[in-house]
């Protein structure tokens, strides 16, 4: 990988991470206000799903670059 | 009956606000790649002015003009970086310059 395509993947890594926890923040209040009469764990669960799923497409965005992709073959013993 | 069946209307009218939040988020790509999400992101922040604008006209009174800050937080963190490492890496030679000056001025009192 080189230096500018690492730069722009932490770059869209951490966009995604302001988008996601904000999505994440909004549906918690949302769903806390609808069901949960307001009370703060949803909002703080909601926040951190949203966290979760940008760390883990962060994750798998750095790693893309040396994912193996081979087909897998099952032999049998005879 | 009306009694019977407010309940159900109510947990109803709120399945329909989570359901259309949650979907809404899903539609507009916020809760999926990195790719898909700083499209979204682009695309509000294009949005913005626009939609303040209307709300601007439909109230009659005009927002003050935001400053514009020249901060840039990604300068002002690589030229942090950059000295924190140039000064760690000079510390060596500027820790026994000093020594050598505070010797020098020890033995000169003693002389």
């Amino acid at each position: 990988m080189s230096e500018k395509e690492l730069g722009q993947k932490w770059d869209r890594c951490l966009a995604d991470c302001a988008v996601k926890f904000g999505t994440g923040l909004g549906l918690g209040i949302v769903f806390s206000v609808v069901f949960f009469k307001r009370r703060t764990w949803p909002i703080v669960f909601g926040t951190g799903l949203g966290l979760g799923m940008a760390y883990s497409n962060c994750q798998n965005d750095l790693r893309s670059r040396y994912v193996l992709h081979s087909k897998y073959f099952s032999f049998e013993q005879k | 009956m009306a009694a019977k069946i407010l309940p159900v209307v109510k947990f109803a009218t709120k399945v329909t606000i989570a359901g259309g939040a949650l979907y809404v988020a899903y539609d507009s790509g916020l809760l999926g790649d990195s790719k898909e999400g700083s499209v979204t992101l682009g695309r509000a922040k294009a949005a913005i002015p626009p939609a303040v604008e209307e709300w601007m006209k439909y109230f009659g009174f005009e927002l003050p003009a935001t400053p514009k800050i020249e901060f840039s937080p990604l300068d002002a963190w690589n030229s942090g970086v950059q000295k924190s490492i140039h000064a760690l890496s000079v510390t060596p030679s500027t820790v026994s310059d000093y020594t050598k000056q505070g010797l020098q001025y020890v033995k000169d009192l003693t002389k």
